[in-house]
C-alpha cells in the first residue's frame, strides 16, 4: 500500500471516530436531560410537600437532588466538550478561537495532570486573532505537548498554559514551574515536528529560570479583518 | 406565567413528558407530542402560543417542522432544543424563524426567561 492510501485511510479512521463520539456525545446529553427533568421533577414535588412530610427526610432528599443536579451539570459540560472536540475533524481547516479549542481540550487533560499531582492553570488571553488551521490536527498536538510537559514535571506543582496574540501570531505557552531548562528539539520526535511544520507553526523554548522553564507555541493567526 | 398555551415536541418521550409536568406545577398549559407530525396534527387543535422543538427527531427534522409551524401561524414563537456541540445548529434554526434555542440538558430557569421573553415578544407584536 503507498503511502497516500495509507494516510487516507488513517484519515478517514479519525473521521469515523470523530463522528462516533459525536453520536455518542449527543446521546448521553439526552440521557442527561431525561435525569436532570427526573430530578429537577421531585424537587419541585419535595418543595410542594408532596413527596415526604417528614422535615428530615424532606431534607434528606433535597441534598441527594442537589448532589444529582451538581454531577448532571458537570457530566453535561464534559459532554458539551466531547461535542465541539468530536466534530472539530468534520472541517480539515477551519477558522477557529484557539482559546475555545485549548478550553474544550482542557477538560479531558485534566485528569492526567491530576493523577499526577500537578495543577494546571490557564491564562487564555483576550482579543485573539482567529487562527485559520487544521482544528484537529492542533487538538493532537496540544495533547503530545501537555503530556510531555507533565512528563519534565514533579508533582506538586504548576503548569501554566498562556495564550497571547504577538504581532500576526498567536502563541501558546506552556510554563512548566520547577522544571529545569528544555531543548524542545531533543523532546520531541521527528514526526511530532513535521506535524508542527504542517500547522504552520513554530515550537520553541521560552524562558529559563530557576522558578519554570517554557516552551512556546506560534502559530499564524487570520488578519485582523478575519478576526 | 399563567394561561400560557405551550407544545413541547420531542422523541424522547420521557424527557417531553417530565418537562411537561414540570412547566404545569408552574402554572402553565403545557401539553407534549413525540413526533414532528404528531406535533404539526395537534397544532390547530390546541393552538399553542410557544413551540418547545427538538432539532433531531426520527421522522422530520426539527427545521422542517419549524417551517410547517410558520407556514401555520407565524405569530406562533419557537424555542429550539439542541444537543449539539456548537451553537451552529441553533443558530441556523434562529436564522429560518426560531424565536431562541437552547442546549440540552435544558435548565429550567433558562428555559423559563426564554419563554418569558417570547411570551412578552407576542404581546408586543
Amino acid at each position: 500500500m503507498d503511502a497516500m492510501t495509507e494516510n487516507r485511510i488513517r484519515q478517514e479512521q479519525i473521521d469515523s471516530y470523530g463522528r462516533l463520539m459525536a453520536g455518542f456525545a449527543h446521546d448521553m446529553k439526552n440521557h442527561l436531560g431525561i435525569i436532570r427533568e427526573s430530578n429537577g421533577l421531585m424537587a419541585d414535588l419535595v418543595e410542594m410537600g408532596g413527596l415526604a412530610e417528614d422535615e428530615k427526610v424532606q431534607e434528606r432528599l433535597k441534598k441527594s437532588i442537589a448532589a444529582i443536579e451538581r454531577r448532571v451539570v458537570l457530566a453535561a459540560d464534559m459532554f458539551h466538550s466531547l461535542s465541539c472536540f468530536s466534530h472539530r475533524s468534520d472541517t480539515p481547516y477551519s477558522s477557529f478561537q484557539l482559546n475555545d479549542l485549548i478550553r474544550e481540550e482542557c477538560v479531558f487533560l485534566e485528569r492526567f495532570s491530576r493523577l499526577k499531582q500537578i495543577e494546571v492553570v490557564l491564562e487564555l488571553g483576550d482579543g485573539l486573532h482567529a487562527l485559520y488551521n487544521d482544528p484537529s490536527l492542533l487538538h493532537h498536538v496540544l495533547y503530545r505537548m501537555y503530556n510531555k510537559c507533565l512528563t519534565q514535571m514533579e508533582s506538586g506543582h504548576k503548569l501554566l498554559i498562556i495564550t497571547e496574540q504577538e504581532g500576526a501570531k498567536s502563541s501558546i505557552l506552556f510554563r512548566l514551574q520547577a522544571t529545569p531548562q528544555i531543548d524542545v528539539q531533543q523532546l520531541f520526535d521527528a514526526p511530532f515536528l513535521a506535524t508542527i511544520q504542517k500547522l504552520d507553526g513554530t515550537l520553541e523554548g521560552g524562558a529559563s529560570t530557576k522558578e519554570y522553564t517554557e516552551i512556546r507555541l506560534l502559530l499564524s493567526s487570520l488578519s485582523l479583518e478575519g478576526k | 406565567m399563567t394561561s400560557i398555551k405551550l407544545l413541547i415536541i420531542d422523541d424522547e418521550v420521557e424527557f417531553a413528558a417530565t418537562l411537561c409536568q414540570r412547566l404545569q406545577l408552574r402554572g402553565i398549559d403545557a401539553t407534549d407530542m413525540h413526533s414532528g407530525g404528531e406535533g404539526l396534527a395537534i397544532l390547530k387543535e390546541i393552538a399553542p402560543e410557544i413551540v418547545i422543538l427538538d432539532l433531531k427527531m426520527p421522522d422530520m427534522s426539527g427545521l422542517d417542522v419549524l417551517a410547517e409551524i410558520k407556514k401555520h401561524d407565524p405569530d406562533i414563537e419557537v424555542i429550539m432544543l439542541t444537543g449539539h456541540g456548537s451553537a451552529g445548529a441553533g443558530i441556523e434554526a434562529m436564522e429560518k424563524g426560531a424565536f431562541d434555542y437552547i442546549m440540552k440538558p435544558v435548565d429550567l430557569q433558562e428555559l423559563l426567561a426564554k419563554i418569558n421573553l417570547a411570551v412578552d415578544k407576542r404581546s408586543k407584536a
